[in-house]
This record gives C-alpha cells, structure tokens and sequence, in this order.
C-alpha cells in the first residue's frame, strides 16, 4: 500500500515535468509526434529504473558518511559526500552510454529519430534529479527507490505522450505565424502546468 | 576573421540557445523569478561554456568517440565543483559561494554547456570554441534577464529587490512567480523574435 | 594513433575517472579545515541572530575570528557548536526515535537557541530559533537553506522579513509555531513547517 501510494505521489503531485520543471529541454525537442515522444519516454523510465537503484546503493555502500563501515571499522568516519555530484553522473552516463548501444543495435529507425537527444538524456535534469530527491528523501530500501524512480519515470513519459498529441492536433489550427512549431509549445506547457498544479494539495 | 565574428554574434540572436535551439530550459524557469539570481546564473554558466567548451577543445583528438558523453561530463562536474570548495574555502568569498552553491547542479545539467561541446568544441579549435562557449553563455543570459526582467517586475513589483511599481502601490501578481509563467513570458519572446526574422519561422 | 580501439577507450576512461576522483579527493582533503573553520563561524553568525544579537549584515561585516569572540563573550558555559551535518544525523535520530543530543544554545540575556532541520523542495532545509526565558516566545529566528530556489523558497533565506515574522510568536505545546507560508513556494514553507513541528516537539519532550 505504501508502494502504491509512492507511486501514484510520484506520478501525479511530484510530477517531474510540471511540479519540478526538470528535463524541459527534450521535453520540448521530442514532442513533435506521438511516436518518437513514445520511444523518449520509455528510455527516460528505463533509464530511471537502472540508475535510481544503482545510485541507491552507491549512497548507501560508499558516499553517506559512515557508509564505508562495512569495510571495517578504520573506514566508519570517512565521508565521501562530496563525491556524489560527480558519481551520479558518472554512473547515469554510462548507463545512457548502454541504452544508447542497445537501441542502436536493436531498433535503427527510433534510434536515428532520436537524433541528438539520447545522448543528452545524460544532462536530462529528470534523470540526475531523480538520483539527488532519492539521496535527498532517504529512502529506507532499494524498493522504495525503485518504486519512486518508476513513478517519476511514468510521470515524464505521460507528460510527454500528452504534449506530443496535443501538438499533432496543434498542427492543423490556425497558430500565428511567429507563433507556430515552439513559441506555441511553450505557451501550451505553462497552461497544462498550471493545470498540474490542482494536484499540489492531494495528501497521499 | 568574418568567421569568429559569426561565432560569437549567431549565438546572440539568430541562434540563440534558449529561443532557436531550445536549450537549459529548466533552469532558466527556475532562476529568472528575480533579477538578481538570473544576473549571477547567466555569468557563471558564461564562464563554465567557455571553459569546459576550451578544455574539451583542447582534448578533442585524444577523446574515444564511445565515451565521449562520460568524459564531457566529468570535465564539466569536475570544473564546477573545484570552483565551488575553492570559493568555500577563503573567508572572503565563503558569502558568494553561499549564493552560488544553490546553482551548482543548475549549472552542471545545464544542457546548453553539454549541448556547445558536443555540437561545437568537439569538432573546432580552442580559439574559436571558448568563444563559440561565452557567446552563447551571453546569449543564454541575455535571455535570462528579459524574463527575469518581466517576471520580478510583475510578480514582485521590484527590480534587482527595489521597489519600482511596488513604490507606486501595485500588488505584486502572484502568477507570475509561478514556475508555468515563465514558459509563456519564454514563448511571447519566441513570438516577438520570429516576427522580426521571418527567416526563423516553421 | 587508434582512439577508437577497446583497450585505448577502457585505459582513457580510467584514467580520466582516476584522476579527477585524485584531484577531488586531494583538493576537498586540504580544504577541509578551512571548509570547517568558515561552516562554523556561518553557523555561529546564524545562532547570534537568532538570539536576537544583531542582525545577519552586521555580523557579516565582521571576520570571523571576532565572529567567535562574540559568541563566546555572549553564550552561558561553552556547549558544542553543531555543524549542519550533526544536526542531520540527530534529525534521522528523530525519525527513528533514538536518543537524542539536541543542541541548546543558553545566551547570557536569557535568550535560548535551538535548533531545526528538515528537507524543503530541493535539499535540506535548517535553521534556528531563539526563545525567551519562559520557553515558548520566539525572540529571532534565521533560516538557511542548501538549494531552494532563489526569489521563492530562498526568501526563507533571503528575504529578512521573513524571519522577522516569527518574533513574538509563541510555540504551542505540540511544538507547532503557525506563520505565513511564502506565496509561490508551498513545498519550501511546508518543508520548513514540518522541520520545525518535529523538532520544537523533539525538544519539548526531551
């Protein structure tokens, strides 16, 4: 039930996209078709779920002070706190690194329509933001972890989804001319996120 | 020569990296509710192109094309938080560090800095790339503080926190703090920018 | 010479990992004295304002050499400056409910300071509170924070009105202290709200 309740929080009132703003900047890129936001979303909660938990154990086996305890007790003052900007990103590069390779093996087409912006999923602010509120939140298990970077994960996928469909119904309005392609994205993301912004007060 | 001017004047206006390429969206929500936070932004991430765009410039040959993304990013994270203990260490700049410290993981997701390397530094030489890094750091900023401008005068009714329309008697409209407004104040930008390029419209 | 080779990519990236961990490592080793030494004065500059001696310019003004001085002339007996990270620690004591040290600053003019830590929207969040004798009137309080957004959450921070808001309040029994959230900044406020819920109660009931 606790699981649950994480999840659908994170989904909806800690929703990366519209409670956080982080990860815009492929956001906006990605979103012409609902095809391509698709692919995009699914690597952002893949690459969620593997560095989330993969982080996790990072914090808790080396960086947290004191974590180095299991290695004896000489190593239980030792606090490598400072390391953990740059670890996480390390780890969250090469597992985009990976994503990267299996998609271009696997699945040419998505992999040449994602263009630049795989490798940028790596400074996708929503990746390395989901490792620092796990460091930040203290979760008690690598499950709550899980859990938590799954939620976040679906929460950009569907706001992506959403943003992609409005946007290939856009393309048929009358939009003025200076307006059309990103100038009316923008403005079409400050409405929904105003509107996301009803679910700030649920209590979970 | 015509070439090094382009490099840095494109970033500017005709390519700028906020309003044409659409980069370091997030963080130019997050720090343009006042005047002041967008001013020290939009300097240190000036200073952090430039810098990582000419030391990854000057490794470009020696770089695996396979790890390329691990390496930039390390040299980046790496830059910024050596500047940040440094600051942090001297009693004299302990306050700005202060201040800065809250943009740190700003700067380094910022992917206008990821962005210029992989697109520009990785494939030119250390002249032209530290300036190709600072243009654009200038043209992000630029950017910054026309929201920033909007946002804290509306909002708070202030510039740079003293009172201008605040003085006049206006309440300050809480919307415009909010986070969403700055993508539309960003998108009326856009719009106003496109009708004067006609060039740059889809 | 073949950059692209396995054996060239696995050498590089070693080595580059291995030499900016060396050169972290080292800077952030020889700093630290130093880190430690201006965490203090901050925080000792924070509990003298919240005790009601000063406000945060004046002190800031001062190096902090004389910063110390004057915490010493000022405070009653000589109890342990906690840094941010003790009070982390004693904040997951709290939640484990484990035995507590909470710091308790007794200054000479009556004024007790204490202390609160919780997360706000983006990081930590902490700050310190000073009481008069009867142990409920706030008489200063100052706030800091490690990521909020600056102009929203920071004002916590920042913003000196905000913090004068809380002189006079009183603490109730529940160690609960009602204040005007900061408009635009829900999280933050209510981050700072549940920070000092727990810790005014952690206090009383110890």
């Amino acid at each position: 039930m606790e699981y649950l309740s994480l999840f659908i929080k994170s989904i909806f009132v800690d929703n990366m996209i519209f409670a956080y703003f982080l990860g815009m900047c492929s956001y906006l890129a990605v979103s012409k078709n609902v095809k391509t936001a698709n692919g995009l979303g699914i690597a952002v909660v893949l690459v969620l779920a593997i560095t989330v938990p993969v982080n996790w154990l990072l914090n808790r086996f080396v960086l947290q002070p004191g974590a180095l305890a299991w290695l004896g007790l000489k190593f239980a003052a030792v606090d490598l706190s400072f390391l953990s900007y740059i670890l996480f990103i390390a780890v969250i590069a090469a597992m985009v690194q990976i994503v990267e390779m299996i998609v271009e093996k696997y699945s040419p087409s998505l992999y040449s329509s994602l263009g630049i912006f795989l490798p940028l999923i790596a400074v996708n602010c929503a990746i390395l933001g989901g490792s620092l509120f796990m460091q930040q939140r203290e979760f008690g298990n690598i499950l709550e972890a899980l859990v938590y970077a799954l939620g976040s994960g679906v929460g950009w996928y569907l706001a992506i989804v959403t943003l992609a469909a409005i946007r290939e119904k856009m393309a048929y309005s009358n939009v003025p001319a200076g307006l059309r392609g990103i100038g009316i994205t923008f403005i079409t993301v400050g409405l929904m996120g105003i509107a996301f912004m009803a679910f700030m007060g649920i209590a979970l | 020569m015509g070439k090094l001017k382009e490099t840095i004047l494109n970033p500017l206006f005709k390519n700028n990296p906020i309003t044409v390429l659409v980069l370091g969206i997030c963080s130019s929500l997050a720090v343009t509710v006042e005047l002041k936070g967008a001013l020290v932004m939009a300097l240190s991430v000036t200073i952090v192109t430039g810098l990582s765009s000419l030391i990854l410039s000057l490794l470009r040959k020696t770089i695996p094309n396979r790890v390329r993304i691990i390496v930039q990013l390390v040299v980046v994270a790496l830059l910024v938080i050596l500047v940040d203990q440094v600051l942090r260490s001297f009693e004299a700049t302990y306050a700005i560090d202060k201040q800065l410290s809250v943009y740190m993981g700003l700067i380094i997701t910022n992917c206008i800095v990821m962005g210029r390397i992989e697109a520009f530094a990785l494939g030119n030489r250390p002249l032209p790339a530290i300036l190709d890094g600072l243009a654009n750091g200038l043209g992000y900023g630029l950017i910054l503080l026309i929201v920033a401008f909007f946002r804290e005068l509306l909002g708070s009714g202030t510039l740079f926190g003293i009172p201008v329309l605040k003085a006049l008697g206006y309440q300050g409209n809480g919307l415009m703090i909010l986070p969403p407004m700055a993508l539309i104040i960003l998108g009326c930008i856009i719009w106003i920018q496109r009708s004067i390029d006609k060039e740059l419209q889809e | 010479m073949n950059t692209e080779g396995n054996r060239y990519t696995v050498i590089y990236t070693t080595l580059v990992c291995v030499l900016v961990a060396a050169v972290l490592a080292v800077v952030s080793q020889a700093l630290k004295p130093r880190q430690s030494a201006n965490e203090k004065a901050e925080t000792v500059r924070q509990v003298l304002v919240a005790a009601g001696l000063g406000e945060m310019e004046k002190w800031r003004m001062v190096d902090n050499q004389a910063v110390l001085e004057a915490f010493k002339e000022q405070i009653d007996g000589d109890p342990q400056v906690y840094t941010t990270s003790q009070l982390k620690a004693q904040n997951y004591n709290i939640k484990q409910g484990k035995p507590l040290s909470l710091p308790a600053y007794r200054f000479k003019n009556g004024v007790t300071v204490r202390a609160v830590y919780g997360s706000g929207l983006w990081g930590p969040v902490w700050g310190y509170i000073g009481l008069e004798q009867d142990n409920t009137t706030i008489a200063g309080a100052y706030f800091d924070h490690e990521s909020e957004t600056p102009g929203l959450g920071g004002k916590i921070k920042d913003d000196p009105s905000f913090r004068a808001s809380f002189r006079g309040k009183a603490i109730g029994k529940d160690g609960k202290v009602e204040f005007d959230a900061i408009s635009g900044a829900t999280m933050t406020s209510r981050g700072l709200e549940a920070a000092i819920d727990t810790w005014m109660k952690a206090y009383i009931e110890n």
